[in-house]
């Protein structure tokens, strides 16, 4: 791909696209298989997940009195709080990526920007219940010692909701990194109606963490 | 789909503009206060366990349509997307089918495992380990397994 320094700026006040691969037949041709590719990756998180999901509905077939009763012990407040937030972000995605395909660079950067904030704000919520955690000695496997949960099972639970939300995170700072990278290259106005494929491909990855937060938090706060 | 002109707009404009967008995230946060709300309503957990995984879906469908643009999507995503959650399915509905259709062996010989005295048990040991799960501690395989070795 050529770099964005060799580009020149178009009267529309944009750089100009760089040129499509010549394996491409059209411009249209090769947005198709960079939106595939996407898909196809997100699949295969859909599929990651999956396993979590699956496990989680086994254990608490096993132990459905300890999960009822750690759920109990979540932090409804933090957890709905940081589903608002990550919907947001979600929003502030979708609508960045609108502004980058219709050319305006600006707009895009600030919405994205914001994003990142909301993602940084996530973190730091799961963080304060993170810490919240630790300090009961909630935690998974031979490190329970929360006396607050009799049923058995609880160590389980503690497992599940750690590696769920856990993995869960490392996500949100994938695309936190996605959507900083993209950022920087709407600052310098790369985008426009021919090329936009950072901006809408990074978006999907951030829409799909948020489509997991979508499902982990009811399973793991409400029920 | 028209194909895009090389200058100017893009000629397809496929998705919503920032106000419907917005829109749309009214009705993920509706919805993701209704979630709450129904969990607030006392009734038996898998009804809740049901109502939360029928407004996740709907949330699911709105993020995927809207913010992701699959209704103006081309087939081939949707076919990956639907795809990827057929073999989650498929995954969940055998690995649930295992697990929630194990029973006793009525007519075993072997005697249900003795109840273990949690006295017994070594010292230290968090509570919530070393017991046996409730409903499981006469019936599942490996429980009864471990009893008739001992």
């Amino acid at each position: 791909m050529q770099s964005s320094a060799a580009r020149k700026m178009t009267a529309e006040g944009w750089l100009e696209p760089p040129p499509v691969p010549h394996h491409y037949e059209s411009e249209e041709n090769h947005k198709h298989a960079l939106r595939l590719g996407m898909w196809l990756f997100l699949g295969t998180e859909v599929l990651l997940f999956a396993g979590i999901f699956v496990g989680y509905f086994v254990f608490r077939t096993y132990f459905p009195e300890a999960f009822e009763q750690a759920g109990r012990h979540l932090s409804l407040f933090w957890g709905t709080a940081n589903t608002l937030v990550l919907l947001t972000s979600s929003l502030t995605v979708a609508t960045a990526h609108y502004y980058a395909e219709h050319g305006k660079n600006r707009n895009a950067f600030w919405l994205l920007t914001a994003s990142i904030t909301m993602g940084g704000m996530f973190l730091c919520i799961k963080g304060i219940e993170y810490h919240d955690k630790f300090v009961e000695l909630a935690l998974p496997g031979k490190f329970f010692h929360f006396n607050e949960i009799t049923a058995p099972g609880g160590p389980i639970f503690y497992v599940v909701y750690f590696f769920a939300t856990g993995l869960h995170a490392l996500h949100v700072i994938v695309g936190m990194s996605l959507l900083t990278w993209v950022a920087v290259r709407c600052w310098r106005k790369e985008f426009s109606p021919q090329y936009y494929a950072p901006v809408e491909n990074a978006g999907l990855y951030w829409h799909l963490v948020d489509l997991v937060w979508i499902f982990l938090y009811p399973l793991l706060y409400l029920v | 789909m028209a194909s895009t002109s090389s200058a100017g707009a893009p000629a397809h404009s496929h998705g919503f503009g920032p106000g419907k967008l917005f829109l749309n995230w009214l009705v993920l946060v509706c919805l993701t206060f209704s979630t709450f709300g129904v969990s607030q309503i006392p009734m038996p957990v898998n009804y809740h366990l049901a109502a939360a995984l029928c407004i996740a879906v709907v949330k699911l469908s709105l993020v995927v349509l809207f913010f992701m643009h699959l209704w103006w999507g081309e087939g081939i995503n949707r076919i990956v997307f639907v795809t990827s959650f057929l073999f989650l399915f498929l995954l969940m509905f055998f690995v649930m089918a295992d697990v929630g259709t194990r029973f006793t062996l009525s007519n075993s010989r072997i005697p249900p495992p003795p109840k273990i005295d949690q006295t017994l048990m070594p010292t230290g040991m968090p509570p919530g380990m070393g017991t046996v799960p409730q409903g499981h501690s006469e019936g599942s395989g490996a429980s009864s397994g471990e009893a008739g070795k001992r």
